[in-house]
């Protein structure tokens, strides 16, 4: 039975995660601001800061830990996991808002810019009263996503299990876990159910009056629709792009995608960013290690080898598993969207609840999940699409809910006038108008679904754990993780991160630019 | 009936009357009556926005009506559901002496915005406005289609996208979707408000011949506008309603001869006593 020491307990693992959280958003947002800034306003900083910022997002978040939990361990001992398990929580939530500033400074109007400096406005003034209020919108509306995916990352930051290392923080991550382990459903069950609550409380009390504070700073003058917990986890700045550009004929697609693979020899343009993931990842890797540079080569080598081509196996098998995932996944986002389109009374019904869904962090029932599944007897690869589909499956769903929301009600009235009903509605109407969110959607989707990975194709949770039989690159980084084994992991990161990075600009990117150049739609005022 | 086979000839009479082919002993025949019909929205918080209340409207064979109202006053809710797109909340709408309740191919409806799909040509937008015309092949479709954007003039321009148009030549595509099917009426929501004057000039003056050429459809047209002008130009009757909840105000005959000069003391004294309606 529950008893009222468990929910004390409960409780206060609840404060302390949030607390863990929030230090971890606060440095995130001052972060943000301060890259971001330097890249909006500096032509030679943006060159840097941004390729550097776009690998680091697509290096899979898990990875960072060992890394950082040596850094800090060896900083301080004591402390030492307490801000390594910040600064993964960190490294979940910052991307999205360091874009998010960075694409506000780009879009402010050079006007402001020479108006502060005719007011000769010093560095200081010129922060306080231009630049922080031109980004406050754009981190304001990131907010509920990066506590969404701070969250994601919860338990593994506070159940810290790398090499010989164990160290346990005190946190509704943990506290769960421990539910789970012991098998204490109940409490378990009490612990998601307060961590839900938690989650929307926090946005109903602190992250939609800052965005509502914000709208009033903002550039536009259409009104934005107020962003939800599930919103982005933005992969590129893509959304806003993304909005006013439309499906091209199929007949473009088709020939996109031939042209994706006729281009496959501009690959050289990427020699660039693809040498400095490598670069990045080794000096990060290597860093502790920078006293003997060629025993850390050698390390490197070494992870290298042992992947092999074994590596090519395991990126085919997880790209198949997050694409079943989303595949799967669409599969009821989009009756699901088609059927509340329109349909404002189930629209109010249907809509809360999945709000509700969207956030439990499903890592905090992942253990769970992997326990049935194996009880069930069937193959862990069933609990490992799970986990991957609880991952993304909010993004989907609301990324296109939104794509639905955003049809002109004048193209719905003339496919009405016409006549065009069901499939023949979806083709001509649904179908290119939500083409935008749909890719939006995939890129997002793809995005988390390598971070799951790690999380679903081998899961270790108190000494038991549960992993795929076939190869899956997640599984490779998380085993490398639980080893301590550097070489392995640092290799293992470096090929994830490059096959990202590829994947963004060789297809998604593509993809993306077609939909924008080929229609050079330009709504009606 | 008036309604050619076959090809269709682009080749518009300028002086060509209409003739009134449906006059029934004396009488003439209403293509749509909208009888006492109630509409209202339902408001977020609770409560309903009387829209339309009660209001009556026959439109007859071969007539141009021009319905205008201070803004808001439910104008273009009243269009919406002569077309068949709104379900009023009492009274009903008969076509051809039938009631309608759903949107019918036989009515065509031009909003403000021409609404084309910009993942379309302007052929396939076209195209689209036949979609249930099954009797037809492809080929058919296209070669209507095709006749339908020469005779407004776009002839040339069936693989461009929408985007690539200005915002005249948009409107004409739109006008060419509602004209494809052949309706036998044709509703418009101020079609012109969004174009520059010059634009806009030239549309009307299309519009209208295509209105009195009785070879081509549509047989009646129902246009609403806040442009008093316009409407003293084109239509033949006015129908003008009072403030929110519509009622009608009153309805002016406009006994002018085509051309109508917008420069001439007759004109003015419509266009007043439009106004003082309206006030």
């Amino acid at each position: 039975m529950l008893d009222s020491s468990t929910l004390i307990v409960i409780l206060l693992g609840l404060m302390a995660s949030w607390a863990r959280m929030g230090v971890a958003l606060v440095i995130s947002i001052l972060f943000s601001l301060a890259v971001g800034i330097a890249a909006g306003m500096s032509r030679v900083l943006e060159r840097v800061i941004i390729p550097v910022l776009d690998i680091l997002q697509s290096i899979p978040i898990l990875s960072f830990f060992p890394l950082a939990l040596y850094a800090f361990v060896s900083l301080n001992p004591i402390l030492g996991p307490e801000l390594a398990a910040i600064f993964l929580i960190f490294t979940s939530q910052v991307w999205n808002i360091a874009f998010g500033v960075y694409e506000a400074v780009r879009v402010m109007p050079g006007e402001l810019l020479e108006v502060s400096r005719a007011l000769n406005l010093g560095a200081g003034r010129r922060f306080l009263n231009l630049y922080l209020p031109i980004t406050f919108p754009k981190i304001a509306a990131n907010l509920p996503a990066s506590w969404a995916n701070g969250l994601y990352f919860l338990v593994a930051s506070e159940i810290i299990s790398v090499g010989g290392m164990r160290v346990e923080l005190f946190g509704i991550g943990s506290v769960s876990a421990g539910f789970i382990i012991s098998g204490r459903y109940l409490e378990l069950l009490v612990s998601i159910v307060a961590v839900a609550v938690a989650v929307l409380l926090t946005n109903a009390l602190v992250f939609l009056p800052l965005i509502r504070m914000s709208e009033r700073y903002r550039m536009e003058e259409v009104p934005v629709e107020v962003p939800r917990v599930w919103l982005d986890r933005v992969f590129k700045p893509l959304k806003d792009v993304f909005s006013h550009a439309y499906l091209p004929g199929h007949r473009e697609l088709a020939s996109a995608f031939s042209g994706i693979s006729s281009r496959m020899g501009e690959l050289r343009r990427y020699l660039w960013p693809l040498i400095g993931v490598v670069l990045l990842t080794l000096t990060l890797y290597l860093s502790p290690l920078l006293s003997n540079i060629p025993t850390g080569i050698g390390m490197m080598l070494d992870g290298f080898t042992r992947l092999g081509v074994n590596v090519f196996a395991m990126l085919g098998f997880s790209v198949l598993r997050v694409a079943a995932a989303i595949l799967l996944t669409l599969l009821w986002v989009i009756p699901l969207t088609v059927l509340i389109h329109g349909r404002r009374i189930l629209e109010s019904m249907v809509v809360p609840l999945l709000q509700l869904g969207a956030s439990i962090p499903a890592t905090l029932i992942a253990p769970l999940i992997m326990d049935m599944v194996s009880s069930w007897g069937a193959p862990i690869e069933l609990g490992a699409l799970i986990i991957i589909i609880l991952g993304i499956q909010w993004y989907l769903f609301f990324i296109i809910y939104g794509g639905f929301k955003s049809i002109p009600s004048e193209e719905v009235m003339l496919c009405d006038a016409l006549g065009i009903k069901g499939l023949g509605r979806f083709r001509h109407l649904y179908f290119p108008r939500i083409f935008p969110s749909l890719v939006t959607g995939l890129i997002v989707a793809m995005g988390g679904g390598w971070n799951t990975l790690i999380i679903a194709e081998r899961l270790e949770v108190e000494g038991r754990v549960w992993e795929v039989a076939a190869p899956g690159i997640g599984k490779t980084i998380s085993l490398a993780i639980s080893m301590g084994d550097i070489p392995l992991l640092a290799s293992a990161t470096i090929a994830m991160a490059t096959f990202i990075v590829l994947l963004n600009r060789l297809l998604w990117r593509r993809l993306h630019g077609i939909a924008v150049s080929k229609l050079r739609v330009v709504e009606e005022a | 009936m008036r309604r050619p086979k076959g090809s269709y000839s682009p080749i518009i009479h300028q002086d060509e009357v209409k003739v009134e082919e449906n006059e029934v002993g004396g009488q003439r025949e209403a293509i749509l009556e909208a009888r006492d019909i109630y509409f209202s929205y339902r408001m977020r918080r609770g409560g309903e926005l009387p829209v339309l209340q009660g209001l009556t409207i026959t439109i007859y064979y071969a007539e141009f009506v021009g319905i205008v109202g201070p803004s808001g006053c439910g104008k273009s809710t009243l269009l919406r559901i002569m077309a068949g797109l709104l379900r009023p909340r009492s009274g009903e709408v008969f076509f051809r002496g039938r009631p309608i309740t759903k949107p019918t191919p036989r009515i065509s409806i031009m909003f403000q915005s021409p609404s084309l799909f910009p993942w379309y040509t302007v052929l396939e937008n076209v195209m689209l406005a036949l979609i249930h015309e099954k009797e037809l092949s492809r080929e058919e479709k296209e070669e209507r289609a095709k006749a339908f954007l020469d005779m407004v003039g776009l002839s040339g321009f069936e693989s461009a996208y929408p985007t690539e148009l200005s915002g005249g030549m948009r409107q004409r595509v739109a006008l060419a979707r509602a004209l494809v099917s052949q309706p036998d009426l044709l509703l418009m929501d101020e079609p012109f408000s969004n174009l520059d004057p010059l634009t806009a000039i030239s549309l009307r003056r299309e519009i209208l011949n295509m209105w009195m050429n009785q070879a081509l459809p549509p047989s009646s047209i129902v246009m609403v506008s806040h442009d008093v002008e316009e409407l003293v130009e084109m239509a033949e009757r006015i129908v003008v309603l009072t403030e929110r909840p519509a009622r009608i105000a009153g309805v002016v005959e406009v006994n002018m001869p085509r051309p109508r000069s917008r420069r001439s003391r007759e004109f003015y004294e419509y266009v007043d006593r439009i106004y003082t309606m309206l006030s």
